[in-house]
């Protein structure tokens, strides 16, 4: 009893030794308050608008009647293109696209009405530059319904002609219709899908990075033997003491970052507060882990920080969240595993996006605990290093 | 140019004219290739990073598209219909019918266990409203924890049924002859046409972008790792030592920069023509257009970083600066969200990296064939960029010759001061 009081009695000293630290050095604020907060707000403003709207689009219109124009005004009513110039030639238009002024064109010949009328089968194109995917892939969802749409006007006309019923005429042009319902994020929003990925990204690179750097400043500033003779030579203590304050501030700052787009921003949330709350905790917890780990695997504050670096950045590819994990080689499918970032993915998209249990996401959370358990391996290696090693740039 | 001259003034110059400012810059060269191969942080981020990064990063993309997305299957049709849809279905090249599920629930369950990532459900009276005439339905579920799996299994689904449609339109289309049918179901012909990036390829789209961010980053990293190291290694905690080499701000700015300049003519050389070759990315550029393109880009970043650089204290510090930006940078280029719908307060933002117009330039000449006129802009803002950063970078250390002077010239008095108490002392104690 006697000796939990002195334990707890060297942690509070010690965390209050971090504190002031952390005061003293404006480091620590930027990265992990000021920092974090200008990522959440950058990401949540930079795609507020959710899904692209009014991309521009060009229109190279050779054959110029009443049909072309209100074909190309319907393609200006869509909500994501925005019909942004008229070009002379399919090549004037291919270099608007060079310039970067328009990410898709239609091009719609001379004659096009007077063979469709005729019945002649006219031919209009569209093209579109995929070098952006997200406006390449909208302008040709919209392209392809306006062209359909056209199409399908001309046998609408005729079968009303004919007398038929608006359901009738229906049935005829759309034999097989599609329900498609976007599980969880029905809109699209481009928000909810990236940042709820990128901005934890960022985060749990400051973890990472400011563990790692926190542990080895105690060597470069020499005050690695103070540190160790508060703990009474105790590394568990000396380290619980000294992450206690950044892991209560990281768990504010990523709580905040949950209730800022969970509460405020509203991204859809079905796995509940519960799960929320597990997510934000397993993370901070398994960040720091690896920070730790990193440091004690190599206790070189600058090979120690390089690796937390290059791990998480490599993530933000690596986990599969762009592009998935099973398109790539089997290679870096494997590799990814061992990415804390990839696991903080697969959890959030199965139990928090889609509301699946718990259970279905059991391994990601054993990862996660593992990563937070990783010190257990390194922490005789930190106590040598802090008691032997001097600082070496 | 008027601070270099009143810079000039006070410590006793290196060498007389032209002859002596070119050696000095030498010399300075010659120091900071020296630290920068005997220094094993810098080495890392000027050498390893950029030749072994772009290699993991094109791996990591180089399948480009998603093939044979898992879809699970409910038919409660069980009729030929049904069966024909799935089996076209499956045969797209993007999406593979995985699983056949009794209902929607055991579906929703395999797409938890990651299974699948998405259900086409059929109703039980798929057939028979389809050959009734009346329009049929098919449900279409998808995660939208992927984009790229949504794109898959949405537009596969959405061909496969247009086409089975169009076949059923056929015979009740009043047609006599095969052409008639064709233009009863097709009155518009329609092509749509990928004009660049032809693939769709996800590599092709993000990587040129990711590799001209890496020159950036990394000599962002190198540069502030160097200046904390001189920093340290400084008595007085100056980026600047004193020293009859060091007397000139156009010495020390164009002696540094000089170096980095070497370094990275190579390493642009390799990540814009040996990459995309090793792993065969679209590369369009004209050589000169690329050398226009790259040489103010080198150089506004060169100086960028020599700007950041005095804001280093510590050499460790700047990763913590540096590293978190790739990704902010990443998306103010363009390249996954449209640059067209960036903002204007982060547009303006982004006006201020050199890497915002360095990708979307590299992409422009490179993806798209554009040519030097295409670029102007990007090219320009390069230009201004750099000459803006240069003079920054000039005051930047001219601010730091004058502090390094003022510490060594208290230090100088300090020591005076001492040596004349300690005399007085020794007198009065005579």
């Amino acid at each position: 009893m006697k000796k939990l009081h002195i334990y707890i009695r060297r942690l509070f000293h010690l965390s209050a030794r971090e504190v002031g630290l952390m005061v003293h050095n404006p480091i620590y604020i930027c990265c992990m308050v000021v920092f974090p907060l200008v990522v959440i707000l950058f990401f949540t403003s930079l795609m507020s608008e959710g899904q692209p709207e009014k991309l521009p689009c060009g229109v190279v219109d050779n054959d110029n009647t009443s049909m072309t124009r209100a074909m190309i005004r319907q393609l200006d009513a869509f909500q994501s293109t925005h019909v942004a110039g008229h070009y002379n030639s399919v090549a004037e238009a291919r270099e608007a696209i060079q310039r970067n002024e328009i990410y898709a064109f239609l091009y719609i010949p001379e004659g096009t009405t007077a063979r469709l009328i005729s019945k002649r089968q006219p031919k209009v194109s569209f093209y579109y530059s995929n070098v952006t995917l997200v406006a390449g892939s909208m302008l040709f969802k919209d392209l392809k319904t306006v062209t359909t749409l056209s199409s399908a006007a001309v046998g609408s006309a005729k079968l009303q002609m004919l007398g038929k019923t608006p359901s009738e005429i229906r049935d005829f042009i759309q034999p097989i219709a599609l329900d498609v319902h976007m599980v969880g994020n029905p809109w699209m929003n481009y928000n909810v899908y990236l940042s709820s990925i990128m901005v934890p990204g960022i985060l749990i690179l400051f973890m990472f990075l400011i563990t790692a750097y926190s542990i080895g400043t105690e060597l470069k500033f020499g005050r690695a033997h103070g540190w160790m003779a508060m703990a009474d030579g105790n590394i568990f203590i000396a380290l619980t003491g000294k992450l206690l304050p950044q892991t209560l501030i990281f768990l504010s700052i990523f709580l905040g970052y949950e209730w800022y787009v969970y509460g405020y921003l509203d991204f859809p949330h079905p796995g509940g507060l519960h799960m929320i709350l597990l997510l934000a905790a397993l993370t901070v917890f398994s960040s720091q882990g690896f920070g730790v780990f990193a440091f004690g695997l190599m206790p070189s504050l600058r090979m120690s920080m390089s690796v937390c670096s290059l791990w998480a950045v490599v993530g933000f590819s690596a986990c599969g969240a762009t592009f998935p994990l099973f398109a790539m080689d089997g290679m870096i499918e494997a590799l990814a595993q061992i990415i804390p970032l990839r696991h903080y993915y697969m959890i959030y998209q199965i139990c928090i996006f889609n509301g699946y249990p718990l259970i279905d996401a059991w391994l990601n959370v054993v990862a996660l605990v593992a990563f937070a358990a990783l010190p257990i391996l390194v922490t005789r290696n930190i106590k040598r290093a802090m008691v032997e090693y001097v600082y070496i740039p | 140019m008027s601070e270099e001259k009143s810079s000039h003034t006070p410590i006793k110059k290196a060498g007389s004219g032209i002859l002596g400012f070119l050696s000095s810059l030498c010399y300075i060269w010659w120091l900071e290739t020296k630290s920068t191969i005997k220094d094993e942080g810098v080495l890392i981020f000027f050498i390893l990073v950029p030749l072994a990064y772009p290699l993991l990063y094109s791996w990591i993309y180089n399948n480009e598209v998603v093939r044979e997305v898992p879809v699970a299957i409910v038919d409660l049709s069980h009729s030929a219909s049904s069966r024909e849809f799935i089996r076209d279905f499956d045969a797209s090249p993007d999406v593979h019918a995985a699983y056949y599920c009794n209902s929607l629930r055991e579906a929703q369950g395999l797409a938890g266990k990651q299974a699948v990532h998405g259900v086409l459900y059929f109703p039980e009276d798929f057939d028979r409203t389809l050959n009734r005439g009346d329009q049929a339905h098919v449900g279409v579920y998808c995660d939208m924890s992927l984009m790229l799996t949504y794109k898959a299994i949405y537009q596969s689904a959405l061909a496969v049924s247009l086409k089975m449609g169009e076949e059923r339109q056929k015979p009740r289309s009043f047609s006599f002859t095969e052409r008639d049918e064709e233009l009863n179901t097709e009155p518009l012909s329609v092509d749509a046409q990928p004009i660049f990036n032809t693939t769709g390829g996800y590599g092709n789209a993000v990587l040129p972008g990711v590799l001209i961010l890496i020159l950036q980053q990394t000599l962002l990293l190198g540069i502030g790792l160097s200046a904390g190291t001189a920093r340290e290694n400084n008595r007085f905690q100056d980026l600047v030592p004193i020293g009859r080499h060091y007397d000139g701000i156009m010495k020390i700015v164009l002696g540094k920069s000089s170096c980095y300049f070497m370094v990275y003519c190579v390493m642009s050389a390799y990540i814009t023509m040996a990459v995309p070759y090793f792993f065969s990315f679209t590369m369009l550029a004209r050589p000169s257009d690329l050398f226009w393109l790259l040489l103010p880009y080198l150089l506004a970043v060169i100086f960028f970083g020599m700007t950041l650089s005095c804001m280093v204290r510590y050499r460790e510090n700047v990763m913590l600066l540096v590293v978190f930006t790739s990704v902010p940078f990443l998306f103010l280029t363009g390249v996954s969200w449209p640059q067209s719908n960036i903002p204007g307060i982060w547009q303006g933002f982004s006006w201020l990296i050199p890497s915002t117009f360095g990708v979307r330039g590299y992409l422009r000449i490179s993806s798209m064939g554009g040519s030097i006129d295409d670029i102007l802009p990007e090219i320009r803002g390069l230009w201004i960029q750099a000459v803006v950063y240069f003079v920054t970078t000039c005051f930047v250390y001219r601010y730091q010759i004058i502090s390094a002077r003022k510490h060594a010239i208290a230090h100088y008095q300090m020591i005076q001061n001492s040596i004349r108490s300690a005399r007085e002392k020794r007198a009065d104690g005579k």
